[in-house]
């Protein structure tokens, strides 16, 4: 859970609320291009919940099980964002639905961002 | 793009993204609150409550906003009122007498450590709900 695993998540999921934005602005609606974005912010973030699984389970830091059970819920809860906000984002054509897809984007950010909070203080 | 389809309903367009922003926090705030309250309850119970009584809240004006229920619009009016009177006042507090609640909760402080948004979504809330009024 340190190193440039979780930035890249975290700068993955920031670049996706960003563009997602930009379709807001200009009155687009979802596309493919914004699915495949979406995917690698997804993928970037599990990435860093399988190194955080593996990185626990080995042991030796620090973290006491409580924290350790919040980590990995954090990043559990945030694997379901991106998900369930593009389903909730195609449910009408409007910059609101749009918008919620920054929404669950913007709080994946946050997650990952919590759960390297939650690693360096153990 | 088209305006929200039917005059009234709380959850199309922008109505949506509040949506959306009010499922976070009821799932953010239950989420602490329950962890507050089984791990160090007796730390700071006043604002364990409070937690507790913001993540109600923000479940209640989900579910209002988004038309669940018999009477949703009813719900979220209530709802952003409370959550409108309880950021104000444990805001407050929190200023004034930081040590009467011993610990964080989504509303100290205005709401400073979630970027404020717990100060601005009662407006935000209550701004919709009068906008989709019929």
């Amino acid at each position: 859970m340190t190193g440039p695993l979780p930035l890249i998540a975290i700068v993955a999921s920031l670049a996706l609320t960003v563009v997602v934005l930009a379709y807001v602005v200009l009155g687009r609606v979802p596309d493919w291009g914004l699915l495949a974005l979406a995917g690698a912010a997804e993928a970037a973030a599990l990435v860093v919940t399988v190194v955080a699984c593996v990185q626990l389970a080995r042991g030796g830091h620090g973290l006491d099980g409580a924290q350790g059970a919040t980590l990995v819920g954090y990043l559990l809860t945030g694997l379901l964002l991106l998900p369930i906000g593009f389903a909730w984002s195609l449910a009408e054509r409007s910059r609101g639905a749009t918008a919620v897809l920054a929404v669950a984007s913007l709080t994946l950010a946050f997650m990952v961002l919590r759960a390297t909070q939650i690693w360096a203080a153990g | 793009m088209s305006r929200p389809t039917r005059p009234g309903s709380t959850r199309t367009g922008v109505g949506l993204t509040l949506v959306a922003v009010y499922a976070v926090f009821a799932l953010s705030a239950t989420a602490r609150s329950a962890v507050q309250l089984a791990t160090k309850a007796d730390e700071a119970p006043v604002a364990y409550a409070l937690s507790a009584v913001a993540a109600l809240v923000y479940v209640a004006a989900t579910l209002g906003l988004a038309e669940v229920g018999p009477a949703p619009r009813r719900l979220a009016w209530a709802a952003v009122l409370f959550e409108l009177v309880g950021v104000l006042v444990v805001g407050t507090v929190s200023v004034v007498a930081p040590g009467v609640l011993a610990d964080q909760t989504v509303w100290s402080s205005y709401g400073a450590g979630y970027g404020w948004l717990p100060l601005v979504l009662p407006f935000a809330g209550i701004a919709w709900l009068a906008h989709t009024r019929r």
